[in-house]
């Protein structure tokens, strides 16, 4: 038996296959909702649940095993066409997918065991009733009739496996021979009878021609019948023709063996497993097991017409020959592709983008310290393009399609068009599109409230949008793009777009904003992002009513990106998540003060000012504001902000204000003395090496060697007791 | 000489979960991913016994069986079905593919190895 550890590594891989295996049947489930029931959409979910079949059982997962077991009969009903593929059918081959699913994380343990019961009853309805059960329009099966058809009896198929399915028991294996015996082992108490050494079981095996082809050798079987115990008392040569005469493929001898008491009669009929089914088969027993050694041996189920006198248990095929011809099997598609795979540990990973990122910082400051001309000499720019391409190349193991953050989407929004009553098509694009391990783990919440707010509140009820002049189906389109090194995620609802005028309502009720605040029609989109504007704030408010898209920001924001809302009345929403590629690199602007050089992330800066004299004014004696194109916008000084005290005060028109972008307080002018440089750095983590200090992101090393801090920009605006929204302020302008 | 056994099946999992108990009980393991992959092996391996799963992607285990029957060189070549379908119907079709034996999943891999010794002694 292979060791645990072993047995642990393989199961690994049994779940990353069953993830395989799901998306695979969710993409094929999907594909027949919409209508495409061709053999090999269908084909593909069989083969993809049978999988998952197989390896439960292999592992011991008893529940996963039951279910899918049954959820495959269904499909290879379908499959076989014996089950049309209605809408009905297909829904609850959608439900039963849920279920498996959650089997599966069950079977990983995390999550509970789900609730199957009402899944496996309308699988097993289906099943019962060929898909026509359930009184719901089957149109496509049942002809018009007066009266509905009687539910047809249980099909042999569905009810015969169904009995074997439920008595499997994890890793004992059935060794079966190609027609099930069937028969009743011969009721002796063997071990009452004591040791004899006599030979009461009675052996005739002629193997028919066809045991002796596909690779079969019926001496094996007389060998194994000798190895326990089976004496040859007879091989009836008669029907050996002469030499010349001799078909090499033809079977022409019989044995008879007599095999101790001992031996039981399973052991006896496991020999013949593998023999042919139509070879002849007796085994029979001198000694009758009833008190009455005179009584016959007990009925047989076959009576072996071939031979005389003494009635005998005959094993021969009862198999009748399929009516139904075997239905091929589908098509294989791309999606099967056994991709070529080797599984690496995250840790080991890490580390080496990291070491890549010292390699990177050892060549900047190559090229910082050598004079162009040698740098020409050592080939450095060569060096510098090899390490960007190993770079690129080791950021890329850590990327995986996000796929993965969609797989989730369509289940949840089968529960939400369930708990809404709305109806929802779902569109998915760009699912191959790669993003770094780290960011795909952390839109998931983000997602869930996207997909979330777009049926709760933008997608209207199938009433109101027949009412609107729109199809009574809402689209919501879940889409990603790679472009330069940011990620789009977009969720679009074709819904009512925002309600400004109840959004401000709530925002003034909530004291978000002031109740005299003028407000654009994106800053009151934005309100919605804006941190207690939801009636739930908290991630589990997924099953409440509260939509928490202050967590959609936050979270998006903390990963270093934005969301970006467009609505149109009447038309419908879009959220756009744009994501950096990675979390290692960051597009940076070094900034300088009071000597030092700090890293400023380029996407939380809008624009940079010089100001004028007089652009910028003191509005209370700690605090600042910056006149931009008729708005006032607060101005904090990076200098004062981490107590650089003793650093000569600059007069602003000598300063740059970038006006950055902030979650917490919206747009803020941050005075720095200069700017020194753009570039990608390399972000090290305070966390790891020192405690992680609030307002600072991590640290860089630059091309001259000393090392910047990186700016957390919202921590930092924040921290600095900033105003809860410079939004009012707007009021000062008019 | 230890015997070489091919198994065919396009489950990662599976194939290892074999090659591991099978290896564990004296029999040298090669592996293919699936039935196209499977046949390809054969002349590459030339094993004293094929295991193979019926369900795979590009070419299944009946076509399998079939191609492999067809090389003279094969057709004494022991063949077992190691799958969870159970049904007579395919294992009669096995049966007529040129199949030695079936053996239905999950496998308790002594009773594997007593089945395979079976066959291929």
């Amino acid at each position: 038996m292979p060791v645990s550890d072993e047995l642990d590594e393989i199961q690994a891989i049994f779940f990353e296959e069953c993830a395989e295996g799901l998306a695979v049947a969710e993409q094929g489930l999907s594909a027949m909702a919409a209508g495409d029931v061709s053999k090999e959409v269908i084909g593909g979910v069989f083969r993809a649940v049978h999988s998952i079949k197989g390896g439960s059982g292999a592992f011991g997962h008893a529940a996963l095993l039951a279910f899918s077991h049954c959820f495959e009969n269904v499909l290879d009903e379908v499959r076989g066409g014996k089950i049309p593929a209605t809408a009905e059918v297909t829904k609850v081959m959608l439900a039963a997918f849920d279920v498996l699913a959650d089997h599966v994380g069950a079977a990983q343990g995390v999550v509970p065991p789900p609730a199957d019961a009402a899944a496996l009853a309308a699988l097993e309805e289906v099943l019962a009733t060929k898909g026509a059960g359930s009184g719901v329009a089957v149109t496509a099966v049942a002809p018009a009739a007066p009266a509905p058809p009687p539910p047809a009896p249980p099909p042999p198929a569905a009810a015969e496996p169904a009995e074997d399915q439920f008595g499997f028991t994890p890793l004992v294996a059935t060794v079966e021979e190609l027609d099930p015996f069937g028969f009743e082992p011969v009721g002796v108490a063997l071990d009452d009878l004591g040791p004899d050494d006599s030979q009461p079981w009675t052996v005739r095996f002629a193997p028919s021609r066809a045991a002796l082809g596909n690779g079969a050798e019926p001496l094996l079987t007389v060998r194994e019948l000798e190895r326990l115990g089976g004496v040859i008392t007879e091989v009836d040569c008669s029907a050996l023709p002469a030499l010349r005469d001799l078909d090499p493929e033809e079977s022409y001898l019989v044995w008879t063996l007599s095999l101790p008491r001992n031996v039981e009669e399973s052991a006896i009929a496991e020999c013949f497993d593998f023999v042919a089914p139509d070879s002849l088969i007796e085994i029979t027993r001198a000694d009758a097991p009833a008190p009455t050694p005179a009584s016959p041996p007990p009925p047989p189920l076959v009576a072996d017409p071939g031979s005389a006198g003494t009635p005998v248990l005959t094993l021969v095929d009862t198999v009748a020959t399929p009516a139904a011809k075997p239905v091929p099997p589908p098509e294989a598609r791309p999606m099967d592709a056994v991709l070529q795979t080797i599984r690496v540990d995250l840790t080991k990973l890490d580390m080496l983008l990291n070491l890549v990122g010292e390699l990177v910082i050892r060549n900047s400051i190559l090229s910082d310290r050598l004079s162009p001309v040698d740098q020409e000499r050592v080939e450095l720019p060569e060096l510098a393009r090899l390490t960007r391409e190993i770079q690129d190349n080791v950021m890329s193991l850590r990327a995986q399609p996000i796929r993965q953050a969609f797989s989730r989407v369509p289940r949840m929004l089968r529960d939400l068009t369930a708990e809404t009553g709305k109806q929802v098509i779902l569109e998915i694009s760009g699912e191959t599109t790669e993003v770094d391990k780290g960011v795909i783990e952390k839109i998931g919440d983000p997602l869930t409230h996207m997909i979330r707010n777009a049926v709760d509140h933008g997608v209207e009820s199938p009433a109101d949008r027949i009412a609107a002049g729109k199809p009574a189906e809402g689209v919501i389109k879940l889409s990603a793009e790679q472009k330069g090194a940011r990620i789009f995620v977009r969720v679009s609802d074709d819904g009512k777009g925002i309600d400004r005028p109840r959004v401000r309502a709530m925002a003034i009720d909530k004291g978000i904003i002031a109740a005299d605040a003028v407000l654009s029609d994106e800053e009151i989109d934005q309100l919605i992002c804006a941190p207690g504007f939801s009636t739930a704030a908290t991630i589990s408010s997924i099953s409440g009513r509260g939509v928490g898209m202050d967590v959609v920001r936050s979270n998006v924001e903390a990963l270093g990106g934005r969301v970006d809302i467009t609505s149109t009345p009447g038309v419908g929403t879009t959220f756009t998540m744009i994501l950096p590629l990675t979390l290692a690199i960051l597009d940076g602007m070094i900034v300088r003060l009071a000597g030092q050089r700090f890293v400023l992330p380029l996407t939380n800066v809008i624009e940079t000012v010089r100001p004028e004299p007089g652009q910028v004014r003191p509005l209370t004696p700690t605090s600042e504001v910056i006149e931009l194109r008729g708005s006032y916008l607060p101005v904090k000084r990076l200098t004062n902000l981490f107590g650089f005290a003793d650093a000569p005060r600059r007069l602003p028109e000598e300063s740059l204000v970038i006006i950055v972008e902030s979650e917490t307080v919206g747009n803020v002018g941050l005075m720095v003395d200069t700017i020194d440089d753009r570039r990608e750095v390399v972000i090290k983590s305070l966390d790891q090496n020192l405690y992680p200090i609030r307002g600072l992101g991590g640290a860089t090393i630059l091309g001259d060697g000393s090392i910047a801090l990186i700016l957390d920009i919202d921590a930092l605006v924040a921290s600095s007791g900033a105003m809860a929204s410079n939004i009012p302020l707007k009021g000062l302008a008019a | 000489m230890k015997k070489l056994i091919l198994t065919v099946d396009d489950s990662a999992s599976m194939r290892m979960l074999l090659k591991a108990s099978l290896t564990a009980q004296g029999f040298r393991i090669e592996s293919a991913n699936d039935g196209e992959h499977g046949l390809e092996r054969m002349h590459d391996v030339l094993p004293d016994l094929l295991i193979t799963d019926i369900n795979m992607p590009k070419m299944d285990g009946f076509e399998l069986i079939e191609a492999v029957r067809a090389v003279p060189q094969f057709r004494g070549t022991p063949i077992l079905v190691l799958s969870t379908e159970f049904s007579d119907e395919k294992k009669l079709r096995a049966r007529e593919a040129g199949a030695t034996g079936w053996i239905t999943k999950p496998f308790d891999s002594e009773k594997l190895g007593a089945a395979i010794r079976r066959v291929c002694p």
